[in-house]
């Protein structure tokens, strides 16, 4: 018997009782959608990230207080300072290191004129275009002669500058003003590599000494930056960097850093090990979902060869061998999981689509994913539907025409 | 096969059904010879044997004693997809009822054992269409099975029975839930189908069904009580 007519009577038969047949579907659909979903998600954040972090160049590590990568996020213990990263540059000896730099970081109302709205604020050494490397649009970054003492002057992202004086407006000389205090706009910057969202596009920057004396009210840093010559040789920058903090804080050997150092890559690992993980949890909760779908389609397989049984008698009377039998429902557990994987991935695509344009992440398709998505659904309609379709090939015919 | 041989030859056929609580001898030893061309009812009370012995003939089920020979092949032994095939193409088979496909057209229903038999859609399409218009349903073509009435679906069931061009055509009870305008109307079709040399066997309980047949078995007991041929 031919194929496309197996497949012609399953779709009469799916067909014949929508309900049903979409209800069995359901959970197949939730199963493979939300694999699909969460994939699609965690590999735009990636690419997002990656993308970010490579318009940055990766020739560079930071430096944060406290400890792993949670502590870096919320600091504490013994915190770095300016000293650390002045020793950093001036008596550390490793060759190695091009420049380093001190941040800081807060938010605050900024105006001009009459437009006023919240920015992040972060006070900086002109040091920092060297490693960070902010395209200049007008004007100038900050040079050597703000590092010291107070001048109230900053260099804003092109975001800001167009909320604030509009756009392409050439802001230089305008002044800006922070907590009462005015500011004399010197440059506009963009991020490398143009991409939206990334952080000099928003930011206002300071002198770091002015910030922490106008605006901070102290010394504290956020974080060090430092920048090596030969990219290859950033791990071992890192570890005498590392080693050279630990000495100027009296550490024991046994003791651990009371900061982190953290590269982009490790950054961009760290990312990608939570995503993957992520991944890997969504999978396992779906599997599950997927062999609760299964067990849906073997039941609902099981109740249409009872009630088929008398059909199945007459198939075998006009001459359906058991073969035929067997992959007449066989096809129709296969299309109802197939269909419902396919559902699947176009709803999870969906989802995921929507959720890019909201969050303003890349939309990514992984094809292997899909492909991996569809193959498994039908997996579950072969192995699920398998006894069912048995079961109704060995029916004796007259067992089955006389079945009531 | 010369035009004399023996369509159907059982040859002492038994046939004991096992079951826990004690075996039950349905046939008892059947010998029944089936020329080409013949028109055999076989007639009996129930319990007589008739279904059984109209299940083996049609090759739904295989005798535990005896031997079947059709067309001169012994077939007592096949196996369930050899009996399969031999149900394809050389028996046709009219029910008394649930003898259409549910969501499937007439059309669709005639095609079915042709279908089985691998025949290509065109030529499929094209013998059933003609089957429908010799038993004159071929405007119900494209309906529904369940949208037809009962003499109808009747017709369609003789048309598929003629689909494969089977060797026999196996009745089993065709009239039994029609009114006997209808059920006339069936058997006159049959009759007719019988004068152009299809081998018909009928199943049936009714004296004046059974009077359309050339010859009239009677079965009791699991035994042939009588065989007639009709002057």
């Amino acid at each position: 018997m031919r194929f496309s007519e197996v497949l012609n009577s399953a779709q009469e038969a799916l067909k014949g009782n929508r309900l049903r047949t979409a209800l069995t579907m359901l959970g197949i659909i939730i199963g493979i959608s939300s694999v699909i979903l969460i994939s699609s998600i965690g590999q735009g954040a990636v690419a997002f990230i990656s993308e970010e972090f490579s318009s940055f160049g990766t020739n560079f590590f930071q430096i944060t207080s406290g400890q792993g990568f949670i502590g870096a996020m919320v600091g504490g213990g013994n915190p770095i300072t300016k000293e650390d990263a002045n020793a950093i540059a001036n008596e550390s000896r490793i060759d190695n290191i091009e420049s380093e730099a001190a941040f800081t970081f807060t938010t605050r109302k900024v105006s001009a004129g009459e437009e006023e709205d919240t920015y992040s604020i972060y006070g900086m050494t002109s040091s920092s275009q060297i490693i960070l490397k902010p395209v200049i649009l007008y004007g100038d970054f900050l040079s050597e002669v703000h590092d010291d003492g107070i001048n109230s002057v900053t260099v804003i992202g092109v975001d800001v500058a167009e909320d604030l004086f509009g756009v392409d407006t050439n802001p230089v000389g305008e002044s800006i003003r922070i907590d009462n205090s005015k500011y004399r706009v010197i440059g506009v910057t963009k991020s490398p590599g143009g991409f939206t969202g990334s952080f000099f596009n928003n930011a206002v920057n300071l002198p770091l000494e002015t910030m922490a004396a106008k605006i901070i009210g102290n010394d504290a840093i956020q974080e060090i930056d430092v920048s090596v010559y030969d990219e290859n040789q950033l791990n071992q920058t890192m570890d005498d960097v590392e080693s050279f903090l630990r000495d100027r804080r009296d550490l024991d050997e046994d003791e651990e850093s009371d900061f982190t150092l953290q590269s982009q890559a490790d950054t961009l690992e760290t990312i990608q090990n939570i995503t993957g993980l992520l991944t890997a949890m969504v999978a396992a909760i779906s599997a599950i979902s997927l062999v609760v779908g299964g067990v849906g389609v073997m039941n609902i397989m099981l109740v249409t060869v009872t009630e088929r049984t008398k059909e199945i008698g007459l198939l075998k009377a006009i001459g359906a061998k058991e073969q035929d039998i067997l992959l007449q429902f066989l096809i129709e557990s296969v299309t109802l999981s197939l269909v419902g994987g396919l559902i699947g991935v176009f709803i999870g695509l969906f989802g995921a689509f929507i959720i890019a344009q909201v969050v303003n992440i890349p939309f990514v398709i992984s094809l292997v994913t899909v492909i991996l998505a569809v193959s498994v659904s039908s997996l579950v309609g072969i192995i699920f539907g398998l006894y069912p379709a048995r079961r109704a090939a060995k029916l004796h015919p007259i067992e089955a025409l006389r079945h009531e | 096969m010369s035009k004399s041989a023996p369509l159907i030859e059982l040859d002492n056929i038994q046939k004991t059904f096992f079951s826990p609580g004690g075996d039950y001898l349905a046939l008892k030893g059947i010998n029944l010879t089936v020329k080409k061309g013949e028109f055999v009812a076989i007639m009996g009370p129930s319990g007589s044997g008739k279904s059984t012995i109209m299940n083996i003939m049609g090759a739904l089920d295989s005798p535990t004693g005896g031997t079947y020979k059709l067309k001169g092949k012994d077939i007592s032994n096949y196996t369930n997809d050899q009996l399969a095939e031999i149900r394809n193409k050389e028996i046709g088979f009219i029910f008394q009822t649930f003898n259409l496909l549910p969501r499937t057209t007439v059309l669709g229903n005639v095609e079915k054992p042709m279908v089985y038999a691998d025949i290509p859609a065109k030529e499929r399409k094209q013998r059933a269409m003609k089957i429908l218009e010799r038993l004159g349903i071929a405007d119900k073509a494209s309906n529904l099975s369940n949208h037809i009435s009962g003499g109808q679906i009747q017709r369609v069931a003789v048309a598929r029975a003629l689909a494969m061009n089977p060797a026999i055509i196996l009745a089993d009870e065709p009239t039994g839930n029609l009114d006997s305008k209808m059920a006339y109307e069936i058997m006159d079709i049959i009759k007719h189908l019988n004068s152009k040399k299809h081998t018909i066997v009928l199943i049936t309980h009714e004296n004046d069904i059974a009077a359309y047949a050339k010859r009239i078995v009677r079965l009791k007991d699991g035994l042939i009580e009588s065989d007639k041929v009709k002057k």
